[in-house]
């Protein structure tokens, strides 16, 4: 089936089957590698990305399920040149250590502060608590979120 | 495999006269048993029927689509202020990006003895609305579901609304979950509890237990006792002992049966922190 | 700010970190060369067996797939495993774990190899299984490799003084046994790869692993191809804690691009895959015996280690090696008799994991501290300051501590820390149905490979002709931080700004070989051999620059960021214009460095080939403060304090990001993450079963440094990756007993063990 979205800001078109996951498409049909996969069952939050400005799960969603939507996903939040102030953070605070959660992670966030611009720490870790990280220990993360302003 | 995505009702009704199609609200628990090779065939999506979505009050009852998400459920003043304990249940249940997606009738389709959101509809006497092409019918939610996994729903029909009776302002109620994490964890024992008092002598009471039975267990015996009687620890210790007769756990890899026999008395044990 | 240099010393963020975090750096698995080919292997999931027959007919009639490999297809020994080569690449006759691999399929998708790993069938005829150590042993059970006679696959001791003896003249002599689970390292990217043969013979690979050098020699052996024509590239890794230590994807993957010219081929396990096939920390069963006198002085420790191997040797002698070096704490302990059996069982094949034999020991020697402190009535940190090793202490293997030891110092931080000074009151705030309770454990964990192995790095630099300077690293950044750490190094070095300096990741072909990346030695021993490649490129640009500005002699010559400056006379060379001028031999230096060894030759420990004893070790305090629910046997950990002993601090951004980390690791450990395993089939399969912690479990971190002068390490460091693994258990332990009045000896602590904890002393309650 065709399916037709906006991806960081480009309209795009796809033939895609049925059973063909978001985070398939992203990864290997569109080079969208920043998204990562890491349990493919909703477990892990490292494939998160934005539909309709909402963070989803890319790996429980199915590629039709994008048909009309607009979708962000980490490259599309920023880049190395021109990075979102949550990359940036991430990146000055020491939030980032393999950094394989960390698109996962810094999508969670900016869905939180579209919502909730100075949220406090304790709704950063509810926010967050979908997307595991393994190397950090949490709190850098943390403080990556709560002081984005902050430079 | 083909999925759909019928934007009405009547698109809906054809796509599910053909054998072997699976609906899909959420995906969250849908697409992770496709995953494991537990179920195959079509996919019919709910997502973008409108009727199917959505939190409206009247008349003293909430009225929630099936189709609305967790997430709406949370950001729903009437359910954060008229239902804390649901709103306390989706806020414990899996993770923000799982509730994103996930939606009140999805977890109640999924019948899980684990629902996180079950045991809040029972205490609250909700009662689920079935609909299919030429047919609406309305279940009490422990008639909707028939078992572990298993619902009341016919070929052809789906879960449309869920109806939850708003209860009185100033009754208690108190939602536990016990899981191993405090993020992303099936529960191993829940209870919640809806309980008027008068002073500290229970009134009426409703005792909803998941995770220690095959499906929510409304522990008529406890809530016969409590019943005008005042909630002190010697009381609820009793109806504790009562509430470990009528479970039926079992074994798995998040906890014991004799964990969850003792933890589901002692989570009782907690409403005397609600005693004047 | 721009011409700052990258120097040691400053919270410096990562060179890595924005790339990562705008989704653009690009590690092994997000790799997808045109025309790629995707691998998978069949698992046998049958825990022991002998394997009658393969049949891949209809798995190979399947359209789109290109080749299903089994044994027969195997050049070469067939044969993996770090030092111990036990570990078929395919299986043959038997399979010893549920996750034995008995045939390799090559498929066009990920679908089409999905299916076709459906249709491969397995005839396997099941032998007896053995689930634990104490059937392994057993007298009558069949041998898991039939070659050893044996189930043990290393039996040691390491033996100081006469412990029995000492034991008996002891005031106070306690006894308990502990027990602690396997682990899953659970790192967020899977194991994965790609290889590629290409028409001069040459196999490409590109893996996520820590030891690429290694590689090529375990790939070589295992199918008969020369180590260097196999050139391995290992970009950033997805986390490794010791999990991508050793072959996983590596020879499956050389065995298909060997059957396949030409053609790029991928795998990549997903989550269960990597639960089911992957290593795990040992699981492990400690019977100790300690003596005191009546004042507190430790005087013998009498233990008996086991350690569950599962079905392959992978390191796991010298896994449990590091544990019996460390059985008897950072204490001084006049004598030990610690011996050890790693013994094969049909469990997953255990593996290196952070903390490497020792976080399973740490849980012993702490709980027996507490046990000791109980029975004199004593207060636990005072005890252990008394007897904490101090420099020039021979600690338990006998090994004279020459080296830095802070130990004492961790332990008074934590003493004068709020956190312990307000304890009582704390305790006794505890609001209903709560009860609280704060504990503490000091804890260390030897660096480096240790003796028999040489601990060696090569560090190669090289000025670009643009004027920058690109490091050759030869040391995998599992996400420690290495890499940038190696940038701040030649930053200091060559007083140059982040912007000049690279570091290229590990590839055989252009880097040195420097060993793995483990063991706390990457930034130390790398980072000691790039200090002198630095030394001498700097050296060289001086005597350039010298013969460039006309000068007839170096001196008063220096590097500034982006120049070379001639401070009499203020001239400066531009760096791009030396890169310009020299040809490419001359703009590369490269130097090395030998991690030293114990010069002294202890009279035990013999039974080890490699890696008794060490030489340098970091050490920590940490304390918890925990608060479990009566009615739920919950726990919730409060307030988490580690002090740690590293040596000097290159960068605290990293430091403490170890620390953290290795924390929350721990806790884990401690508290949820017990690997299940029910006759040797895995219970724990997936990550909704298998919980590691999330944002909301554990409260952050304090972590404070303590810093010594390592003298032998670059700028005075010595390596923190592991230690801070081994506090948590312990130190959870402690504060459960405090609170509950119980004692601790396993792990993961549950809920239920809680409460039986509770029931059992619920008369005194």
């Amino acid at each position: 089936m065709i399916i037709r979205f906006c991806i960081n800001g480009r309209d795009t078109e796809l033939d895609v089957r049925g059973d063909e996951r978001a985070v398939d498409i992203l990864r290997e049909r569109l080079g969208l590698t920043g998204t990562k996969e890491g349990c493919g069952t909703g477990e892990c939050g490292a494939c998160a990305i934005l539909v309709d400005g909402r963070a989803r799960l890319s790996c429980l969603t199915l590629a039709a399920q994008l048909d009309g939507r607009d979708l962000t996903t980490i490259e599309g939040l920023g880049s190395p040149e021109a990075p979102h102030p949550l990359q940036q953070s991430f990146a000055e605070r020491g939030a980032v250590q393999c950094g394989f959660c960390t698109p996962g992670m810094v999508v969670a966030a900016a869905d939180l502060l579209a919502r909730d611009p100075h949220p406090g720490r304790e709704a950063i870790r509810e926010a967050l608590s979908g997307n595991l990280c393994r190397c950090t220990g949490y709190s850098r993360i943390l403080d990556a979120v709560h002081k984005v302003d902050e430079r | 495999m083909s999925a759909y995505l019928p934007g009405t009702l009547t698109d809906l009704w054809d796509l599910l006269e053909e054998a072997d199609t699976a609906v899909m609200a959420g995906g969250t628990d849908l697409l992770v048993r496709r995953r494991a090779g537990k179920c195959a065939g079509r996919i019919c999506c709910l997502e973008r029927i409108p009727e199917l979505r959505g939190v409206q009050e009247e008349e003293g009852v909430l009225e929630i689509g099936a189709t609305t998400t967790l997430t709406d459920l949370l950001e729903s003043a009437t359910v954060a202020a008229r239902l804390p304990m649901l709103h306390q249940a989706v806020r414990q249940l899996g993770s923000p990006l799982v509730r994103n997606q996930a939606t009140l009738g999805g977890n109640m389709c999924t019948a899980s003895p684990a629902g996180d959101t079950l045991p809040a509809l029972y205490a609250l006497g909700a009662q689920a609305v079935l609909l299919s092409r030429r047919t609406e019918r309305v279940l009490d939610v422990a008639e909707f579901i028939a078992g572990p996994g298993r619902t009341a729903l016919e070929p052809g029909e789906i879960l449309a609304r869920v109806r939850i009776p708003l209860p009185e302002p100033n009754a208690v109620q108190h939602f536990e979950k016990v899981g191993r994490r405090r993020a992303l964890a099936i529960s191993v024992a829940s209870l919640a509890a809806v309980l008027r008092l008068d002073g500290d002598v229970v009134r009426d009471i409703r005792l909803a237990f998941g995770s220690v039975a095959p499906t929510v267990l409304r522990c008529a015996e406890a809530e016969a006792w409590l019943t005008d009687r005042t909630l002190t620890a010697d009381n609820l210790r009793h109806a504790a002992g009562l509430v470990r007769s009528a479970v039926l756990p079992i074994d798995d890899v998040r906890a014991t049966a004799d964990y969850r026999r003792q933890v589901a008395g002692n989570l009782l044990l907690r409403l005397e922190t609600y005693r004047p | 700010m721009q011409h700052e240099p990258y120097d040691i010393g400053p919270a410096r963020p990562r060179l890595d970190a924005l790339a990562k975090a705008c989704g653009a750096e690009l590690f092994s698995a997000d790799s997808y060369p045109p025309g790629l080919l995707w691998a998978g292997a069949r698992r046998c999931g049958v825990p022991h067996g002998i394997l009658r027959g393969v049949d891949a007919a209809a798995a190979r009639a399947l359209p789109g797939v290109h080749a299903v490999l089994t044994r027969e297809d195997v050049p070469g020994s067939n044969r993996q495993g770090i030092v111990h080569k036990d570990m078929p690449v395919l299986c043959g006759t038997r399979v010893r774990h549920c996750g034995d691999p008995v045939a390799l399929v090559v498929a066009e998708s990920r679908d089409i190899l999905r299916q076709a790993l459906a249709l491969v069938r397995v005839d396997i005829e099941p032998l007896p299984v053995l689930a634990d150590i104490d059937a392994a042993l057993a007298p009558d059970a069949p041998l898991i490799h039939e070659a050893d006679g044996s189930n043990v696959l290393l039996a040691a001791e390491i033996r100081k003084g006469d412990a029995e003896e000492a034991l008996a003249q002891c005031d106070v002599v306690l006894e308990e046994t502990f027990f602690t689970p396997s682990q899953a390292h659970a790192f967020l990217e899977t194991e994965n790869g790609l290889a590629c043969l290409d028409e001069d013979g040459v196999l490409h690979l590109t893996v996520s692993t820590q030891a690429p050098f290694r590689d090529r020699f375990e790939i070589g052996h295992a199918l008969g191809l020369a180590p260097w024509k196999i050139r391995v590239h290992s970009p950033f890794l997805g986390g490794g804690f010791g999990g991508k230590d050793g072959a996983t994807v590596q020879c499956l993957l050389a065995l298909a691009a060997l059957r396949l010219p030409g053609r790029t081929i991928k795998m990549w396990w997903d989550r269960e895959e990597s639960f089911l096939a992957g290593y795990k920390r040992h699981a492990a069963r400690m019977h100790y015996r300690l003596g005191a006198m009546h004042d507190g002085t430790l005087k013998s420790v009498v233990c008996r280690l086991w350690y569950d191997s599962g079905a392959y040797a992978h390191l796991g002698g010298e896994i449990m090696e590091l544990g019996m070096e460390h059985a008897a704490g950072p204490y001084r302990v006049e004598h030990m008799d610690c011996r050890g059996l790693c013994v094969y069982t049909n469990n997953p094949v255990a593996g290196a994991f952070r903390g490497f034999g020792v976080a399973q020991v740490s849980l012993a020697f702490e709980g027996m501290m507490d046990r000791l402190a109980g029975r004199l009535g004593r207060d636990p940190l005072d005890l252990r300051r008394q007897n904490a090793l101090r420099r020039g202490d021979r600690n338990c293997a006998g090994v004279t501590l020459t080296s830095s030891v802070g130990l004492d110092e961790c332990l008074r931080r934590v003493r004068d820390h709020e956190l312990w000074t307000t304890r009582h009151t704390w305790k006794k705030a505890a609001p209903p149905f709560t009860r609280r309770g704060v504990g503490i454990a000091a804890v260390f964990n030897g660096m480096g490979y240790g003796r028999g192995l040489a601990d060696n790095a090569i560090a190669k630099i090289e000025l670009t002709p643009d004027g920058r300077f690109v490091i050759y690293s030869g040391v995998p950044d599992m996400g420690q931080g290495n890499a940038s750490t190696f940038a701040q190094i030649a930053g200091e070095m060559l007083c140059q700004d982040a912007g000049r300096l690279e570091v290229v990741q590990p590839d055989t072909e252009r880097a040195h070989p420097s060993g793995s990346a483990s063991a706390g030695r990457t930034t130390y021993t790398f980072g000691q051999a790039l200090i002198k490649a630095c030394e001498l490129m700097t050296a060289k640009l001086v005597r350039r620059a010298a013969l460039a500005l006309m000068i007839d002699e170096p001196g008063g010559i220096t590097l500034v960021p982006g120049a070379v400056r001639h401070l009499p006379t203020g001239k400066e060379l531009p760096l791009a214009a030396m890169g310009a001028m020299l040809p490419r031999d001359d703009r590369v230096c490269v130097a090395e460095y030998l991690m030293p060894v114990s010069r002294e030759v202890p009279d035990t420990g013999r039974d080890f080939p490699l890696g008794f004893p060490h030489l340098i070790f970091p050490f920590a305090a940490h304390l918890v403060r925990v608060e479990v629910d009566e009615l739920t046997g919950l726990v919730r950990v409060c307030d988490y304090l580690a002090a740690t002993d590293g040596g000097r601090v290159l960068n605290p951004q990293n430091f403490h990001q170890q620390i953290e980390g290795a924390v929350a690791q721990g806790l884990g450990f401690a508290l949820m993450e017990g690997f299940g395993t029910e006759n040797a089939r895995i219970t724990t399969p997936d990550l909704s079963t298998y919980l590691i912690p999330t944002s909301l479990d554990f409260p952050d971190t304090q972590s404070v440094a303590v810093e010594t002068l390592e003298h032998s390490g670059p700028f005075g460091m010595k390596g923190v990756g592991e230690v801070g693994l081994n506090g948590p258990l312990p130190a959870v332990a402690s504060a459960l007993s405090d609170a509950l009045g119980a004692r601790i000896d396993r792990a993961p602590v549950t809920p239920a063990m809680i409460l039986e904890l509770l029931a059992s002393r619920g008369a005194q309650a």
